[in-house]
């Protein structure tokens, strides 16, 4: 049996798996038929993830959740690599920044993205909190990166895999030219990265937004909240709009 | 050189590591005299995380930030042959499956409950609902787990364990009432026999459920915001009422203050502070040269205070609920000081700059020692035989508009 992943197309969560085993050389079919809202309720599924949320690693020995273990779990699955670093300091370090960027990047992203989208309730004082912190975040990622072409020792690794899946999502949706050339190592590391052949391969053409959403109107503010679900469907229509 | 760990105390993420340590056999030194917001804004800090968060953990090979990364590596310490990250590939993806999800779905969400309630972040009602209901929903699929197995992966034990349940005792201290956790029996059986276990509670110490939400924070009691950083003490919640009184009377301590036994003054604080509120028109003519006439150099000093982090202040209700957070924690120095607190700046970063009376000839010890925030401030004893400094006196008690050039984003009195 191979190793089967359940998501929707275009979920940043699942790149993250996918170019890790492009790296790895390690096989991954994407479920076919996968119906967001659909089959990720069925109760087959519950039993893989009992919160119901994507993306989902199917192996022989058992199901894995969240986006970063499953990278975690692929990135180790053919021994050996140099994603995990050659040491113990190294490997702890990539899992510093692989945290870092979910919860001090990815997480502010997704705070000022999904209120704009509907899919969370819109406030102005949130917005301009989740910004600041995203902006803290981003400018300590460019102090590092000034002095270190890859987040950890001198190749890729899952650190990186981690952080530019991330970085993708926010530079297609609502960080513009405007707001990342305040940090320049940044931006030259993501674009040197997301054009790695490993890369490419997954994340096709990455391409940044001319423009932050517009603030929603009350009536569209009205959609139901899931925020961790459905902003990735704006995501998957966005991609779309992008690719053509 | 042992293994050193950077943190304020009873900092419940650094809990993580701590507990690994005891399951590892590992040593690790947590400095005493860290202080927060001060040693984690030194340079020598920030080389080790330049986003300046805590915990760290200093190694001799290098530092380590991210409170999971840490226990990560704790755990593979001393060869790594321990339970702690599961016996084969699977089971130690699923220990990351569950540590990522106690901190995107469990802490994530807690944190947004418990931190808007206590003025650390902007306060919505709608925003609450939406957290509380995705915590709900992490519980619920967590109590589906646990139902049927002990512990998260495996049979003991494990580093998911540790974070989960750590990431769970600051909700259980702060905003998850007993009420709130019957819901999720599982999950309660599982937390209290965990938090039990020798090496947690080594660690932890009792754990007490909170029995009440905190309520919501009005403007006036908002304290400084940094989330991640700084809800501290389980204390701290419960016991700091907002004092919105402007006619509050003396401070607690029965104690004689040393202020009581100067010399008696001719000046009389409170006529100042009548003074001040009364003066409804001609403020420059009426109540600044009332003060001047009034001021006794003798019995009481003048203070400038600049705040030492202005590049932080970045975002405007963060810094005016820092300033406010300030002058809440000054309440028991009111019988004794007058003060006005400046933010200027049309934009951030904000410039937090003040002018304080005391008693006395000096700052008063007893405020240094309980209020933290006054180490945050450089500190100039004013000297009112320079007209400038004299002027610049008269110009912050009265809220001049522009203010060295800036505008005035709020001015805050204390009396």
């Amino acid at each position: 049996m191979a190793l089967v992943l359940h998501t929707y197309k275009g979920n940043k969560g699942a790149f993250k798996a996918l170019v890790a085993a492009e790296y790895a050389g390690v096989k991954i079919e994407e479920a076919a038929d996968f119906q967001m809202g659909v089959t990720n309720k069925s109760p087959e599924f519950l039993k893989m993830n009992p919160i119901g949320k994507v993306p989902v690693l199917e192996t022989p020995e058992g199901a894995i959740f969240e986006s970063n273990a499953i990278a975690r779990y692929v990135s180790r699955k053919n021994g050996e690599n140099s994603l995990n670093g050659s040491s113990l300091i190294e490997y702890a370090q990539i899992e510093q920044w692989i945290d870092f960027s979910s919860l001090e990047i990815d997480a502010n992203m997704l705070k000022w993205f999904a209120p704009r989208l509907g899919y969370a309730p819109f406030s102005a004082p949130a917005e301009e909190a989740a910004i600041s912190a995203l902006k803290r975040g981003l400018e300590a990622l460019n102090t590092h990166l000034a002095s270190n072409t890859y987040l950890v020792g001198h190749s890729v690794t899952l650190a990186d895999i981690v952080t530019i899946c991330n970085l993708n999502l926010g530079f297609a949706t609502v960080m513009t030219k405007k707001f990342t050339s305040a940090f320049p190592h940044v931006e030259r590391y993501f674009w040197t990265m997301v054009n790695q052949p490993n890369f490419k391969k997954v994340l096709g053409d990455a391409k940044q937004t001319d423009a932050v959403p517009p603030v929603p109107t009350k009536k569209a503010a009205a959609q139901p909240a899931k925020p961790k679900e459905e902003p990735k469907k704006a995501v998957q229509l966005l991609h779309l709009l992008i690719r053509e | 050189m042992a293994l050193v760990l950077h943190t304020y105390k009873g900092n419940k993420s650094a809990d993580k590591a701590l507990i690994a340590a005891e399951y590892v056999g590992v040593q690790i030194d947590v400095p005493s005299d860290f202080q927060m917001g001060v040693t984690n804004k030194t340079p020598e800090f920030l080389k080790m995380n330049p986003i300046g968060k805590v915990p760290v953990l200093e190694t001799p090979e290098g530092s380590v930030f991210e409170s999971n990364a840490i226990a990560r590596y704790v755990s593979r310490l001393n060869g790594g042959e321990n339970s702690l990250n599961g016996s084969s590939l699977i089971e130690y993806a699923q220990i990351e499956q569950w540590s990522d999800f106690a901190s995107l779905e469990i802490y994530g969400n807690t944190l947004r409950w418990f931190g808007p309630r206590m003025g650390f972040m902007p306060y919505s009602a709608p925003a609450e609902e939406g957290t509380i209901s995705a915590l709900k929903r992490a519980l619920d699929a967590l109590n589906t787990h646990l139902a049927s197995n002990t512990y998260l992966v495996g049979h003991s034990i494990t580093l998911a364990d540790i974070i989960t349940v750590c990431n769970l005792n600051l909700g259980f201290a702060t905003v998850m009432t007993k009420k709130f956790t019957s819901e999720f029996p599982h999950v309660e059986r599982y937390f209290w026999t965990v938090i039990n276990q020798p090496n947690f509670k080594k660690v932890v110490g009792e754990v007490k459920q909170t029995e009440a939400v905190p309520p919501v924070a009005s403007k006036k009691a908002a304290q400084p915001a940094k989330p991640k950083e700084e809800p501290k003490k389980k204390e701290a919640p419960a016991a700091e009422a907002p004092k919105l009184a402007e006619e509050e009377e003396a401070p607690k301590p029965k104690a004689k203050n040393p202020l009581d036994l100067l010399p008696p003054s001719p000046m009389v604080l409170d006529d100042w502070k009548r003074l001040y509120s009364n003066t409804k028109s001609n403020f420059r003519g009426v109540a600044i040269k009332g003060f001047w006439d009034m001021y006794d150099p003798e019995g009481y000093s003048l203070w400038f205070c600049d705040y030492k982090y202005n590049d932080e202040n970045m975002v405007s209700f963060v810094t005016l609920n820092k300033v406010g957070g300030f002058l809440q924690r000054m309440d028991l120095a009111r019988k004794y000081s007058f003060g006005k607190m400046l933010i200027c700046g049309s934009e951030g970063p904000f410039k937090v700059t003040g002018l304080w009376l005391f008693r006395g000839p000096e700052i008063p010890k007893f405020i240094m020692d309980e209020v933290y925030d006054m180490e945050l401030y450089e500190w100039t004893k004013v000297d009112i035989s320079d007209e400038a400094q004299k002027e610049r006196v008269s110009q912050m008690i009265e809220d001049a508009e522009p203010f060295e050039g800036e505008a005035l984003l709020d001015a805050k009195c204390f009396k």
